[in-house]
């Protein structure tokens, strides 16, 4: 589904990714970990376009997302991206949050999208908040919004960026069961997480990133268990 | 004691005046509204990612602001419509381009940061939904930095209606200009030059209590 080959991103002399490569497959959970710093959010950004592309290649679908001729908006479309910060938008409401991508980008009519949007959120748990604007959210209730918004699209991967780390952690249990649901259902995800539970339990493989690699890959349970990069098994024992 | 403050300059002088405020204000909206206009693409110019847009609108913004509004009105009455192209216009567009173009540049900074203000996630959130930049400006960016902008036009409101004053120079019958003209024949300055400073502060006194609130309410 998602093929990134030796992808290069700097930030004028500062070269942050230095060849990665790496493949997701259909209905995979891959989770991204590794110390700050390390490259895990420009790599997501990378694979939506967020960020442009040094070099090497990306592929979605059989579609190389950074090749001129791809249509940026077209691929951003099917790429939902759920940010740290939630990023909703604040002026408008929970439901008009998730109605505006199918209304202006797929051209939606106004009530078919409403529709969609009340189903969504009665499945992150929020029917009641439809119509309260971001402000009034909790922050747990925020990010689920925000899983929302990126469903309506009904995009072929999800990436998440630290989808929990600005919450209490009271509030970190709501938001990980929605995107266990997901996983459930079969959505192809790329999760940058220090939810090592998560990792362990939904992932289906662990990426450690350091300094702009890959420096090892593998089934979560190897990957806790018996890392053998020594920057890995340095990583795990500081945060564990 | 009535009788002689109803025959006073304090009273006799407000029907001309009166027939000035009406030019101060039409000046005064009328310009800011084609300033808004022109600083909303100016000010969006100066963000733009085209170096050359950019540059035109930075220039434009500098030199506008670096320069006195008596000399720029000066410049587009005599110099630029009589002595370059030959035409004559009359004072009054002449002040309503100069409000047009000297408020332009201001609020096109105004502009500037309230969108610059807004916080970069948010344009990431929309472009990452599928928003096409233009709609992400619309839908997203522009709305959330409207908001932000009401204060401060609020006080190039303030600004620009004082301005209007110095139209008199070229003799568009603003509010100072009908006040020098009435005390010019009565010699009753300083009655007349207290009305004209009560009419100005009847407006600019409750613009600024209404933005203060606005302010208050709006959290920004
Ligand atoms: N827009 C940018 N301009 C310049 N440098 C950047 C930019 N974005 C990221 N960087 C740099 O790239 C490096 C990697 O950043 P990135 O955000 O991808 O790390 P990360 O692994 O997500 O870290 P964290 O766990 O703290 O989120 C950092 O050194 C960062 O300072
Ligand atoms: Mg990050």
């Amino acid at each position: 589904m998602i093929t990134v080959k030796d992808l290069h991103k700097s930030f004028g002399d500062l070269e942050v990714l230095k060849g990665i490569n790496a493949e997701v497959k259909e209905s995979e959970v891959v989770c991204v970990i590794g110390p700050s710093g390390s490259g895990k959010s420009t790599f997501l950004r990378c694979i939506n376009l967020l960020e442009d592309i040094t070099s090497g290649e990306v592929t979605i679908d059989q579609d190389v997302i950074n090749d001129p001729k791809t249509n940026i908006n077209q691929v951003r479309s099917q790429v939902g991206m759920v940010f740290q910060h939630f990023n909703l938008f604040p002026h408008k409401t929970v439901l008009e949050n998730i109605t505006i991508g199918p209304v202006k980008v797929k051209g939606m009519k106004e009530e078919a999208a409403k529709e969609i949007a009340l189903q969504l959120l009665e499945k992150v748990g929020l029917s009641d908040k439809a119509d309260a604007y971001p402000e009034s959210l909790s922050g747990g209730q925020k990010q689920r919004a925000a899983i929302a918004r990126s469903l309506a699209m009904e995009p072929k991967v999800m990436l998440f960026d630290e989808p929990t780390s600005a919450l209490d952690p009271e509030l970190v249990g709501d938001v990980l069961e929605v995107m266990k649901d997901l996983a459930r259902e079969g959505m192809t995800m790329v999760v940058v997480t220090h939810e090592m539970g998560f990792a362990r339990e939904v992932g289906d493989r662990v990426m450690f990133m350091d300094e702009g690699v890959v420096m090892e890959e593998g089934d979560p349970q190897q990957i806790f268990e018996d890392p053998q990069n020594p920057r890995t098994q340095e990583f795990l024992s500081k945060i564990l | 004691m009535l009788e002689a403050l109803m025959d006073s300059a304090y009273i006799k002088s407000l029907p001309f005046l009166y027939e000035g405020l009406k030019l101060t204000l039409l000046i005064t909206i009328v310009g800011l509204f084609l300033g808004f206009i022109l600083g909303a693409f100016t000010g969006l110019g100066r963000l733009s990612k085209n170096g050359f847009i950019r540059g035109i609108s930075t220039i434009f913004v500098e030199v506008v602001r670096g320069t006195p509004i008596l000399v720029q009105v000066l410049f587009i009455y005599f110099g630029i419509s009589e002595d370059l192209i030959g035409v004559n216009i009359s004072g009054l567009t002449a002040a309503i381009i100069a409000i047009t173009i000297n408020a332009g540049a201001y609020i096109a900074e105004i502009v500037r940061g309230a969108v610059h203000s807004i916080d970069k996630g948010q344009y990431e959130a929309g472009r990452a939904v599928g928003l096409t930049e233009r709609q992400t400006m619309r839908y997203i960016i522009w709305p959330q930095a409207f908001k932000r902008m009401i204060p401060p036009l609020g006080n190039q409101f303030i600004i620009s209606l004082k301005d209007t004053s110095l139209f008199s120079v070229i003799a568009v019958g603003e509010l100072v200009y009908q006040g020098r003209q009435y005390y010019n024949a009565t010699f009753e300055v300083f009655e007349t030059l207290v009305m004209v400073c009560i009419i100005y502060l009847m407006i600019t006194i409750p613009t600024s209590v209404i933005l203060r609130r606005v302010e208050r309410k709006l959290d920004v």
